[in-house]
Formats: structure tokens, sequence, C-alpha cells
């Protein structure tokens, strides 16, 4: 069983950014915790210490798959989930700036009603309609330029 | 404002590649759209249906991924708060007593449900004999009853109500040696990739009640381990 010292100061080192992962692969807080909590559950029974942080990190993302392929079809979909398994996965820190390139391309380069129409379906989860109803637009229009929003971001990240 | 018969003018006019290439782009945005519909709405569809929509062709696979790696953007950029780590660590220390009590209960209740079942046969074995004895049956004549009685219920069951119920507890036992037990009795054999994988230990509560793909599928809950069945062989990576 590993020094409870030891544990403690793996935990304090890394419990941030493990918990952001599993939150930013699951979307929600409590499993987040759950998957984060199991690692060092498993962690304190071993007796040797995992070999890097980065280790700690890669068991999370994996953790959080596992959990996702358990999931029902309907519940993948609703919470936007992979719905096949993951390959070639990039390595962790890659995959963030990856994110963080999505979130600075939309804030900084992409147009209105583009930008408002991503937020409202990507952060606050509202249908299409709702969108449409919310600024005033026909259904017909909203989907198209939610379509538009998606091929923006596709044709950005093939340049980069 | 182009009219109806100048873009019919315009289509004839395409080459059949550019007619092609226009069509596909329509039946893409339809597929497109279809997705978007769908994912407004999952209810309103089965598996299978959702299935299909998304994989229809590449595009819309594409788009699927592609809005599922924005919403991990979205969720990114809205979690950037700061956690409470000391919070955390109490709540840790919390599942990690309460696992370790449930634990120790769990090793009490087994140890007597192993005396009462020790004890019963116990008490079995004596009470068939004590009949027998009273009857009168000459001496020979009961071990040879009693050897038909045992004879006669049959070995599954015997294994099953004694042995295979419970569930088996390996606690930090290397995988090489688990698994093979775990294998003979789904009746496959079992392929190490490699060797460090042999050496892994684990805390694994086996129950043989339960199907092989469910064992393999617990047995993947474990970061470090992917187990894989094809026919009656299970690969270790």
């Amino acid at each position: 069983m590993l020094e409870q010292r030891i544990l403690e100061d793996l935990f304090r080192r890394n419990y941030s950014e493990m918990n952001h992962l599993a939150m930013v692969l699951l979307g929600d807080d409590k499993e987040a915790e759950d998957v984060v909590q199991d690692i060092f559950l498993r962690v304190a029974d071993s007796d040797i210490p995992p070999k890097n942080d980065t280790y700690l990190l890669s068991a999370v993302r994996n953790a959080c798959l596992n959990r996702i392929r358990q999931m029902k079809l309907h519940d993948k979909v609703k919470g936007l989930m992979p719905i096949e398994d993951e390959v070639d996965l990039q390595p962790i820190d890659k995959q963030f700036e990856w994110l963080d390139d999505i979130a600075a391309y939309v804030d900084g380069q992409m147009d209105e009603p583009h930008r408002s129409i991503f937020h409202l379906r990507f952060d606050e989860d509202l249908t299409v309609s709702e969108i449409a109803r919310r600024l005033g637009l026909n259904p017909n229009t909203s989907y198209k330029y939610l379509m538009q929003s998606i091929q923006k971001i596709k044709h950005h990240l093939e340049k980069h | 404002m182009e009219t109806t018969k100048e873009r019919e003018q315009n289509q004839t006019n395409l080459s059949s590649v550019e007619r092609k290439e226009v069509r596909h782009s329509q039946m893409t945005n339809e597929n497109i759209r279809e997705l978007l519909e769908m994912l407004d709405n999952p209810d309103a569809y089965t598996d299978q249906e959702i299935q299909d929509i998304i994989n229809r062709d590449e595009d819309t696979c594409d788009t699927y991924s592609l809005m599922v790696e924005a919403k991990r953007s979205s969720r990114h950029r809205q979690n950037r708060k700061s956690v409470d780590v000391d919070a955390a660590w109490q709540r840790f220390n919390q599942k990690r007593q309460s696992k370790q009590h449930g634990f120790d209960w769990m090793k009490i209740a087994v140890f007597f449900i192993g005396a009462l079942l020790v004890s019963g046969i116990t008490f079995a074995a004596i009470h068939i004999i004590r009949q027998y004895q009273r009857t009168g049956v000459p001496q020979n004549d009961i071990t040879e009853n009693v050897t038909q009685t045992t004879t006669t219920i049959p070995v599954d069951t015997l294994t099953k109500d004694t042995v295979t119920v419970q569930p088996v507890i390996y606690d930090n036992i290397p995988l090489e040696k688990m698994l093979p037990e775990i294998a003979v009795h789904y009746n496959v054999k079992v392929v190490f990739v490699n060797n460090e994988s042999r050496q892994l230990r684990f805390r694994f509560v086996w129950n043989p009640q339960q199907g092989i793909d469910q064992v393999i599928s617990d047995l993947n809950q474990f970061e470090r381990l992917t187990i894989t069945r094809k026919d009656n062989q299970i690969t270790v990576e």
C-alpha cells in the first residue's frame, strides 16, 4: 500500500487537471470526480507510485472512454459523445491545444450570427428551434448557419 | 436574381462531372441536416436509425466527430474554474474509508457463510448416517447406499452449490495466475501479448455465474488492461 504522504502529494499535484480532463470528456461533475477518485483508490492500493503524472492523465482518459463505451447510444448522442471507439488518440496536451484552438477560432475569427449560434448550441445545449426563437431567425436559416459554423471549424482545422 | 429558366439552362450547361458534384453536395447537406435534426431529439429515433444517420456517409460522420470536439472544446473553456482540492481530498478519504469498511464487512460475511456451509454439510452427513443406522440396515449396505446418494447428485450441482456460486476474490494476485484460473471455468485459452501485463496485480472479485464477456468487460475497467476475446481465445494486451 502506498505511503499516505506520497499519495496526498500525488493527489494535490494532479487532481485539478485530472478532474478537468474527466469533465471535458464526460460532461458531468459527479462522474468526473468518481473517475478520478477510483484511480486514486487503485493508486493507494498499489505498492509503487505511478511512473509520472502523465500516466495519471492517461488513466483518466482510458477510464472515461470505458464509461462512454458502456453508455447507451441515446445517452451518447444526447451528450455529444463519440459513438465508436476513438482510435489514434493524440497525446493529452495536444488534445487540449486542439480544443483551445477551436475555442480561439470561434471567439476570434467566426462572424455573427455563426458565433452566437455555435455558443447557444454547444455551450447552452439549445436545439435549433430554440436557437431560432432566441435569435429571431427562421429555423431553416438557423440550420443553415449551424451547418456553416461546423464547416468553418472543419476548414480552419484542416488548414492547421 | 436567377430565374428558373436560367437555372435550368445553367444546369444543362454543366458537365456530367459537375452535375455529379452538385448532386453530391446537395445530398451531403441533406444528410447533415438530418443529423442535426436527429441530435435535437434523439428519443424520436431507434438505435439503428441513429447509427444509420451518423454513418450515412463520410461527411456526415466527420460532422458528428467535429460536433463531439466542439462540445469538448465548450466544456474545456467553461470549466477552467479552480477546484477546491482540500475538499476533494477529504471526499476521497471518506470514500476510501467507507470502501475499506465495506471490504472488512464483506470478509466477515464471507467467513460466516463459509462456516455455515461447512457446518451444514457436516450436519447433513451425520443426519444421513444416523438415519441409516436407525433403520437397521447392515453396515456394508449403508456404505453402498451412502455412496449411491452422493453419486446420484450431479457433479455440476455439487460444484455450483458449494464452490462456483461464491464469488472468488483475487487480491493482489498477478494476472498471469488469476486469468488462466478464470479461463479454465469458461474453457477458453489465454494469450499474453507482452510480459508486462503478466505481472499486473489487482483486487478483482470474480463471480463465476457471470458470462465470460461480462468478466472481460469488468477486467477492462482497469486502465492498464485491454482484454479481447475471439472465439475460444482471450488476448491480453
